[in-house]
């Protein structure tokens, strides 16, 4: 028990400092970070399928990310079930470069802003039929950050224009 | 379930994939700017909620870049207990009805996540082990699990965390904890 004290010479001494432990340990914690636990089988399958990742977004049952492997950085889709990245055929061009994404929140549809060919672009790719379409942004502008809903029918995206950011809504067939 | 030989499924999906792509282009997507922001404010950052009712974006208060949370159904904004302060905030992160916002905020010189249960009022601050400064975060649908990327080693990686123990789950069909058999 910490309200055991030591008799001896420093006993007194020894209570004290424990008290004083035990007060700065409640004073901290009581404005720290709540305790949370990495999920660790996940978080070693992810360090090994990639050499770096960033940007991550998650859906239900899926986290997708930018990852770079051999140098090059790819969009990857990763089934949480068992932390393996998974196919998306179609997802990621040769010639492009992604910039940032979002998963529905039923992991169907993947928002994507990409570099191509020196122009930015807004696309939506539907997993189960493999395909990538770009979105007409208008008024024009280029688009930076992307946000989808849970369904990706709706699509929350920032975007420059005029030197100034702003976001638009849009709704998604 | 009739069984397609794989030349004929591709040809399927194909097929499939051009149709839609038609249609995708044949319509342009409705758009609008994101309801009720003043036309000379920048806003940053989207995040919308999974049922698509609400918005959080960044915007600048007194020149600090901070959190702001808005009903897109009336361009109406919504009040947050505790992101007032400890700005700049990035990152912001949207559960399904918009019950817990995650955010990057700033105490000290430490950058940290922190979770806002707008049921409870209850601010729940996250720290990623290893005591690394979190750059972005995601939060689960149900706001079970969050993803956050840090730097280690001189690299980016993607940590995720099980929030099971401290957030009720915030699933589709209204503020409620469902059983599991409800499922989503």
């Amino acid at each position: 028990m910490i309200a055991q004290s030591r008799k001896n010479n420093t006993g007194g001494r020894s209570c004290l400092l424990r008290w004083s432990s035990v007060l700065l340990f409640t004073l901290v914690g009581g404005c720290s970070s709540e305790d949370i636990r990495p999920m660790q089988n996940l978080n070693s399958a992810l360090d090994r399928s990639s050499d770096a990742r960033r940007d991550p977004t998650l859906a239900q049952e899926w986290l997708a990310t930018l990852s770079s492997r051999g140098g090059r950085e790819r969009i990857e889709l990763i089934n949480l079930r068992n932390g393996t990245p998974v196919p998306a055929p179609g997802l990621n061009r040769a010639d492009a470069q992604p910039v940032s994404i979002s998963l529905s929140g039923d992991g169907e549809r993947l928002a994507l802003v990409q570099q191509r060919e020196g122009r930015t672009e807004l696309m939506l790719y539907r997993r189960s039929i493999g395909a990538l379409q770009r979105l007409d942004i208008n008024p024009p502008g280029v688009p930076r950050q992307v946000s989808l809903d849970g369904d990706g029918r709706t699509l929350a995206v920032q975007i420059s224009r005029s030197g100034r950011w702003d976001v638009d809504i849009i709704r998604l067939p | 379930m009739r069984r397609l030989p794989p030349i004929v499924r591709v040809a399927e999906n194909s097929l499939i994939a051009a149709a839609v792509s038609l249609l995708m282009l044949g319509c342009s997507p409705n758009a609008r700017r994101a309801p009720g922001a003043a036309v000379d404010r920048q806003q940053q950052d989207p995040a919308i909620s999974g049922n698509g009712n609400l918005l959080a974006v960044i915007v600048e208060q007194r020149g600090r870049p901070t959190v702001e949370l808005r009903d897109l159904r009336s361009g109406q904004r919504l009040p947050l207990r505790h992101l007032n302060r400890q700005q700049p905030h990035s990152s912001p992160s949207l559960s399904w009805n918009g019950r817990y916002l995650a955010v990057i905020t700033q105490r000290g010189n430490r950058r940290m996540a922190l979770v806002e249960d707008r049921v409870t009022g209850r601010a729940h601050p996250l720290r990623p082990p290893g005591n690394r400064d979190p750059v972005r975060v995601s939060l689960a649908p149900d706001g079970q699990r969050m993803a956050i990327q840090v730097a280690d080693r001189g690299r980016w990686r993607v940590e995720m965390l099980d929030l099971s123990s401290m957030l009720e789950p915030d699933r589709p069909g209204g503020l409620r904890v469902t059983t599991p058999q409800e499922g989503t």
